[in-house]
């Protein structure tokens, strides 16, 4: 699959959502925890090493789970491969259980559920589409099923 | 692909999924990433897919594997001037330096229009601030609900103080933890008079269909969420039932009130 990678860099330095030096270690057998400076930006997380300006790689977040692996720990994975999981090491449980919030609503799926609902409860409580004053009612981003690929 | 690492299979996993799709339809494209422009320059015909920020091509409709990506961040979608002449033609450009514009063409200006529309509101910033709008006139509505309680019960001069908790740390911002002097959240964080379960399986009828995977890791939030709102409601019919019980005589001692 083609990706420009230069636009994937860019996007990686625009303001981050949460940034942290954490541990992380790649799915891979025998991996070994690294320390990488973790920055969130939309539904992205990149990861660079930590003297580096440009970052080593990008995980796209849509459809991943984030699990608690211990108390200051959490893994990264993917439907496809729920086995598969990028580890991540914070400094404290604090840490980890901010990164977990965080990581769990920067799909934009997530966010596309929330407005849904919102749309709805607004709906039932006022009797009126909160969308139309906007003129984006029909969008099919806004729209229960939206479109079947 | 390059030195940059990307979780490619899983990105490629997601755009033939059936997450929910904003915009398809046939383009042609030049010059987009890794394509160099077709020597008769009517561009190459692909099916593309939009889903939130992200726009994927494909060879056909029942490709099983995308042939590109373009992340929607950081950019413009304007009409262009294709090569040789070509109508309905619109360009991505990226406000990054040295990045190349995505040009593309559809197939006639109805198309050409709902594309550039699409496209233009793809960012993962757009639908945040509809998000954040849409969070604000909920939480509006909601105080405003409760305000029309709580003045009808003052009027009534009821003994009971009705709750109208901070609807800010209602955790109405997804994923947000509730503060804890709020009197909902200890309720609810407690468990022990409300079974969560309850209030869940009351939403999960008529809202799952719509909310989509259950194994998406923020389904539980967004669950949550609900649960308060279900949960808030059934409180405040309580508050008013033992208020009038109160009214009425039926109770000796006033019950410990719920509260911070």
């Amino acid at each position: 699959m083609r990706y420009n990678e230069k636009e994937l860099q860019a996007l990686s330095r625009q303001p981050a959502e949460l940034a942290a030096e954490l541990g992380m270690r790649g799915p891979k057998k025998g991996s070994v925890l690294k320390r990488r400076l973790v920055k969130l930006v939309v539904n992205f997380l990149f990861y660079f090493r930590t003297d580096e300006a440009e970052p080593v790689g990008a995980l796209l977040l849509e459809r991943c789970r984030v699990t608690q692996e211990e108390p200051s720990g959490f893994s990264i994975s993917f439907m496809e491969d729920p086995e598969r999981k990028y580890h991540f090491e914070c400094c404290s449980e604090e840490q980890c259980q901010e990164w977990m919030g965080a990581l769990r609503r920067a799909s934009y799926e997530f966010m596309r559920r929330s407005l849904i609902f919102y749309r709805n409860e607004i709906q039932k409580m006022t009797g009126k589409d909160p969308l139309e004053q906007f003129g984006i009612s029909e969008e099919a981003r806004f729209q229960l099923g939206g479109l079947k690929a | 692909m390059g030195a940059m690492k990307l979780n490619e299979r899983s990105v490629a996993h997601y755009a033939l999924s059936d997450s929910p799709a904003d915009h398809t339809g046939f383009l042609r494209t030049w010059g987009g990433p890794g394509t160099p422009p077709t020597p008769s320059g009517t561009g190459r015909r692909c099916w593309f897919v939009l889903k939130g920020n992200l726009l994927f091509s494909f060879e056909s409709r029942e490709s099983r594997a995308p042939l590109s990506l373009v992340v929607l961040e950081g950019c413009t979608v304007e009409l262009a001037e294709a090569p040789v002449s070509e109508e309905f033609a619109f360009a991505i450009r990226f406000d990054a330096p040295g990045v190349r514009p995505h040009l593309l063409a559809a197939d006639g200006p109805a198309a050409q229009e709902a594309w550039v529309k699409a496209l233009s509101r793809a960012s993962f910033g757009y639908m945040r601030l509809v998000v954040r709008e849409l969070e604000s006139q909920l939480r509006d509505a909601r105080h405003s609900l409760a305000l029309h309680r709580h003045s009808s019960w003052k009027a009534a001069g009821g003994h009971c103080k009705p709750q109208a908790p901070d609807h800010r740390s209602l955790g109405l911002e997804n994923g947000h933890s509730p503060s804890k002097d709020c009197s909902p959240m200890d309720l609810v964080e407690e468990r022990g008079s409300r079974p969560a379960g309850q209030g869940l399986a009351e939403w999960q009828g008529p809202a799952s269909h719509f909310l989509g995977r259950r194994q998406s890791p923020s389904f539980p939030e967004t669950s949550y969420f609900s649960t308060l709102h279900n949960w808030y409601g059934q409180e405040i019919m309580e508050l008013r039932q033992r208020w009038l019980q109160r009214v009425w005589g039926s109770q000796p001692e006033r019950e410990k009130q719920d509260g911070p």
